[in-house]
């Protein structure tokens, strides 16, 4: 199947080459180099801005070419699947960015875009050494200036672990600006280097890090720095409103970070079992090392469905972001984490060496994804967001909330042209529920309606049935939780994993259901997975094990799967639910 | 004698040359930390390596495992580089060698000098009996011509164990082994590798040897002419308990360098150590490590009390014990949070653990190995579980028999002792949940494997079937870990964490899980009271001189 959302990233592929090839500037063998030496890849990112990739991260109301989240999702996986630590360089101005999308007046963001379309790196300044992901705690100050006309901010402190704090030209500051804090306490500063006086900051050095190496995660202190008011996002004490609805889109785009990843982890083992003989064998030819390849690969089509389903959602289902965001967050980097660990071990000692096996990059790129769990809200951050949805959607649920069916709809069909993104929209909380949730019900009957005339989909149709139950079965378990508890009980962490997995599987049968028929109107190479719903019962076994139900799809559909991912990796497609041509193919 | 612990001293105080900061600065530089190894030749590491009758320490195994834990506690790739590989070598030697290569191999190594073990091949992998090395007869002599690589140690080695193809007929007879005097063999013949660089354990040197038609004396034969795969999968069931057990010191350091973390930190205004998500994570890596410590305690001291059983032990050892390491030492990071990612301040050390962690379970024993080793014996040994296990296998200060390397076998006989006394271990336990998951996933086993066709016990295997490999030796652990709470009582509820802890990794239930903060925080207690009174976290509470921060 094609999705027009990759026609930019094939792009984008054409222009960077074949990264086999070392004589290419964005070769892996390029990227491993530079990582051994810690050093930030300043000539890739070039190219990427030479491309235009940086007006992809400006919203079209504001001047730039960001129309559908998608897109950039795509080109970003592309960009990571080589090197995760480029895309965390570049993408990284989209972040720094997001709080003036969200926040800003039109002219900030305007002013904001220029910045960025003249190719300066923009930086997010959130956390503090000694708070991490605790905001409320931040001890950044920005004070009024009594007096000043126009108005005008000092900001003293320190952010620490900030990506391209010291390369940035801007950024966006999170800063305290009522002294007792709170929710209300917090304001978000745009603040362009350039307009400081030199002796108003200075860089905290490059932190040393395992993985992304080559990254600038540095720090910045600001000492007396002057804001002007034309730098204060938004109203005074909205920071923190502003930064959590920022959150929600990035923290859904860092599964662009995670698709790369898995895309390389998962071609480079399929490369090595292709080839590798064992016991008088092929690798790839012994069931249990062809099952964990097909295990792996059902692992990252899961995220790649629940990705690019969340990814349309911030434009169609932009009120429910609260929740697909944590989810997504939580699901896409801890699925991903652990199919690199499991497909490591079929890799064995070539993955512990850094000149036998593709320049070493399979080691590289599970140090590099190990970021991702971490920054935007760590898991535990992520878990703690979906427990504090538990009472608004047990609500949901039991007043039989309708979901939004147009908005499932449009989130769902890929056919569909996204309509704008309307940040006003963003809410803190999903007030009618998640949609996924309250659709699933409806989605298994429409489901079992199908498996009434087709006998192949009753595989799928009781593996919904089970998501179903199990949804129900979370539902009460949720009951019997304290709401808003002080100190949350660590098995409401266990269910808020379940919860990630529930959402993660209900939007999953609705890609499937809206998108089945075009899928299946063209013969091309990722036919067979949607055919009787494979991929989608796949996904389904990973989740029903999590969720403690096992209904393990038939060998049959790991088969089919692993045919595919035999053909994509062979032939230099992505490893995809759509047909998707990579430079490889080319050479 | 002053401990290992206390000669390397606190690995949190900045100025310590042993401590993290001074590894890790090491580790930068792919070498390990100055001093480090003279501390261990001070110590004479290497006589724990080589029986007492030969001269050395090395009497019981599971005493081994104890004494080389402050040394992977401190730094993985020290304990490897310095000279794991030397034992490995060893037992090849003390289980087939002549008196005299018996001998001369102990002299060698108690005088402080290293031995590689060369069987691994890249392009073979674990699959021993396709390796490609070859050892030619000519005359009296046995000519060498071939590689062998990702070689621990091959610049310093003075003589290597070298796994060799002696005759090119398929099966278990077309390898033998030989001890080659690299001082002696014929410079122009025999090239030492450049180093492979490594993404973890970075201070080992990792390297190879290429021979080129080599002469070596006849005499270089260990055992008997096409014992070699015989001699190196029986050695392979010593070596593989001792490097299970190796990864017990990472995680202990690993769950102090968060302890100490969660105690100090605070975050929403209190520390993090209040937090019930961070405890019930320090408790579970804590019960764990105590999992994993029955098992490895139990398994070493089957080789002295069980030896027939132990190819199946140490198989199922090495298998699951990094596994528990492994995802312990993840679930921990996340509490650590990017603290983990940093390869520099206080807790940069954790990152280096969890990084040297895995390719220290790679081996020459990887995990597809240790369940094929496994696989094609169990429907035979769970016909009939037969007679239970003796109690000194589990009670850790019963006198053991001498090891005798001679009496560990390629098949373990029918019948399972461990597993028997899990049946009656189980059957004594107040029935919760977990209990009763246990007693029916011992049920099904034993029923399941009985039903295994033959083409499901080699490596052809359907994935399920490899998966009872799994099951097995979760089991296994529950074993363990019941016979060693049966015989050396503690004082905590840690057996209940365990337990439901494998029962949850045994069958998944949509249950929510329940809320055992009864035993967490009785752990957790446990955990302080030891970091606080400089006490190790495994179960013989060794003196350690770590602290915590102010």
């Amino acid at each position: 199947m094609k999705y027009a959302a990759f026609d930019m990233a094939e792009r984008l592929e054409q222009v960077l080459g074949d990264p086999a090839d070392p004589e290419s500037v964005f070769s892996y063998a390029r990227c491993a180099d530079l990582d051994d030496a810690d050093e930030f890849p300043a000539d890739i990112c070039r190219i990427l801005d030479d491309f235009g990739l940086q007006r992809r991260y400006i919203p079209v109301e504001f001047g730039g070419e960001l129309a559908d989240y998608q897109d950039c999702v795509q080109m970003m996986r592309m960009i990571a699947r080589r090197d995760v630590t480029v895309a965390v360089a570049h993408g990284k101005t989209y972040l720094g960015a997001v709080s003036a999308w969200v926040g800003g007046s039109s002219e900030q963001s305007a002013r904001l875009a220029e910045t960025i379309t003249a190719g300066i790196p923009v930086s997010w300044s959130l956390t503090e050494q000694a708070h991490g992901s605790d905001l409320l705690a931040g001890e950044v100050t920005a004070h009024a200036l009594p007096g000043a006309n126009p108005p005008a901010y000092r900001l003293n402190g320190e952010k620490w672990l900030i990506n391209n704090a010291t390369r940035g030209g801007a950024l966006c500051v999170l800063a305290r600006t009522r002294e007792a804090g709170g929710p209300r306490g917090f304001s978000v500063f745009l603040v362009d280097k350039a307009t400081l006086s030199p002796d108003a900051y200075s860089h905290v050095p490059k932190l040393h890090t395992h993985g992304i190496r080559g990254a600038d995660i540095s720090g910045i202190r600001f000492s007396d720095a002057v804001v002007g008011a034309e730098g204060l996002l938004g109203a005074e004490g909205t920071g923190l409103e502003t930064v959590l609805k920022g959150l929600q889109l990035t923290r859904t785009l860092c599964c662009a970070l995670s698709l790369g990843a898995g895309d390389h982890a998962l071609a480079v083992a399929t490369r090595f079992a292709l080839k590798r003989e064992l016991y008088g064998h092929k690798l790839a030819d012994l069931p249990a090392a062809r099952h964990k390849l097909a295990t792996a690969y059902a692992d990252h089509l899961l995220t790649e469905a629940f990705s690019v389903v969340g990814s349309r959602a911030i434009q169609t289902l932009t009120g429910e972001m609260s929740i697909l965001a944590a989810a997504i967050k939580y699901l896409a980097p801890t699925r991903t984490e652990a199919m690199i660990t499991q497909l490591r071990r079929l890799l064995g000692a070539r993955s512990l060496l850094r000149d036998v096996h593709e320049h070493g990059s399979f080691g590289k790129v599970e140090r590099d994804h190990r970021i991702v769990s971490l920054f935007d809200g760590n898991t535990l951050v992520n878990l703690n967001a979906l427990i504090n949805l538990f009472p608004i959607l047990l609500r949901a649920a039991d007043n039989a909330t309708a979901p939004d069916e147009e908005g499932l709809r449009q989130c769902t069909d890929l056919a569909v042209q996204l309509p704008p993104t309307r940040h006003d929209r963003l809410s803190l909380l999903p007030r009618k529920g998640s949609s996924f949730l309250l659709g699933l019900p409806e989605a298994v009957a429409e489901l079992t309606r199908l498996a009434g005339t087709d006998d192949g989909l009753a595989g799928l149709a009781s593996s919904a049935g089970a998501l179903r139950d199990a949804l129900e079965d979370l539902y009460r378990a949720m009951r019997t939780q304290p709401s808003t508890p002080l100190n949350v009980p660590a098995p409401c962490f266990v269910l808020a994993q379940r919860l990630a997995a529930c959402l993660g599987g209900a939007a999953i049968l609705q890609l499937w259901l809206r998108n089945r028929d075009a899928a299946l109107a063209h013969d091309t190479a990722t036919t067979p997975l949607w055919r009787n719903g494979v991929w989608a019962q796949l996904a389904l076994d990973r989740l029903l094990g999590e969720l403690g139900v096992p209904h393990p799809a038939p060998e049959s559909a790991y088969h089919t799967a692993f045919e595919v991912l035999h053909h994509q990796v062979s032939s230099g497609q992505l490893p995809s639910l759509f047909s998707v041509p990579l430079a490889e193919a080319r050479s | 004698m002053t401990s290992l612990e206390e000669r390397f001293g606190d690995p949190y105080q900045a100025s310590n040359p042993l401590g993290h900061a001074a590894i890790v600065a090491a580790d930068e530089r792919a070498d390990l930390a100055a001093g480090a190894e003279a501390v261990l030749d001070d110590f004479g590491l290497n006589a724990e390596f080589v029986p007492r009758e030969l001269g050395g320490r090395l009497v019981e195994v599971d005493a081994l495992v104890r004494r080389l834990r402050p040394i992977f506690r401190r730094d993985a790739a020290l304990g490897l580089g310095y000279g794991v590989t030397s034992f490995m070598a060893g037992l090849n030697v003390w289980l087939g060698g002549s008196d005299v290569q018996r001998k001369s191999l102990a002299d060698l190594l108690l005088r402080g000098r290293k031995v590689s073990v060369g069987y691994h091949e890249l392009a073979r992998g674990n699959d021993l009996t396709a390796n490609e090395f070859a050892a030619r007869r000519a005359g009296e002599s046995l000519v060498l011509r071939g590689r062998k690589e990702v070689i621990n140690n091959v610049d310093r080695a003075d003589a290597a164990v070298l796994f060799a193809r002696t005759s090119d007929r398929p099966g278990g007879r077309s390898h033998s082994l030989l001890l080659v005097d690299l001082e002696s063999v014929d410079p122009d013949r025999f090239r030492r590798l450049p180093r492979f660089r490594t993404l973890g354990l970075r201070g080992c040197r990792l390297g190879g040897f290429e021979f080129y038609d080599c002469a070596v004396a006849d005499s270089s034969l260990v055992g008997d002419f096409g014992a070699g795969t015989d001699l190196a999968l029986r050695s392979f069931q010593v070596s593989r308990c001792v490097m299970a057990g190796a990864g017990l010191g990472v995680l202990d350091a690993g769950l102090f360098a968060v302890l100490r973390f969660a105690l100090a930190r605070r975050l929403y205004g209190q520390p993090v150590a209040a937090l019930p998500h961070a405890r019930a994570t320090l408790a579970g890596a804590f019960a764990d490590l105590l999992t994993a410590d029955a098992l490895v305690t139990t398994a070493t001291r089957a080789l002295h009390l069980l030896p027939d059983s132990a190819s199946v032990y140490a198989a199922a050892t090495k298998y699951l014990v990094p596994l528990l390491l492994e995802d312990a030492m993840n679930s921990l990071s996340v509490i650590l949070g990017a603290r983990f990612y940093l390869r520099e301040g206080e807790y940069a050390g954790f990152g280096k653990h969890m990084r040297d962690l895995p390719p220290l379970a790679i081996g020459h024993a990887g995990s597809v190995s240790c369940q094929l080793t496994m696989l094609p014996q169990l429907p035979r040994r769970l016909r009939e579980l037969g007679e239970p296990a003796p109690a000194a296998v589990f009670a850790a200060s019963a006198p053991l028999p001498a090891l005798d390397l001679t009496k560990l076998r390629l098949l373990a006989p029918a019948g399972d002792p461990l597993l028997a006394t899990l049946r009656e271990n189980l059957a004594a336990l107040p029935g919760t949940g977990a209990v009763r998951t246990l007693t029916a996933a011992l049920d099904d086993l034993v029923t399941h494997t009985a039903g295994m066709p033959a083409r499901d016990l080699g490596v052809q295997a359907s994935p399920a079937a490899l998966g009872v490999t799994e099951r097995y030796s979760l089991l296994l652990a529950a074993a363990a870990a019941t016979g060693y709470q049966r015989h050396n009582p503690e004082g905590t509820p840690w057996l209940q964490l365990a337990m439901s802890r494998l029962a949850r990794r045994l069958t998944p239930s949509p249950a929510p899980p329940a809320d055992e903060r009864e035993a967490e925080d009785a752990l957790l207690a446990d955990l302080v009271t030891r970091a606080e009174q400089g006490f190790g976290f495994c179960f013989d509470r060794d003196r350690v001189y770590r602290t915590l921060s102010n």
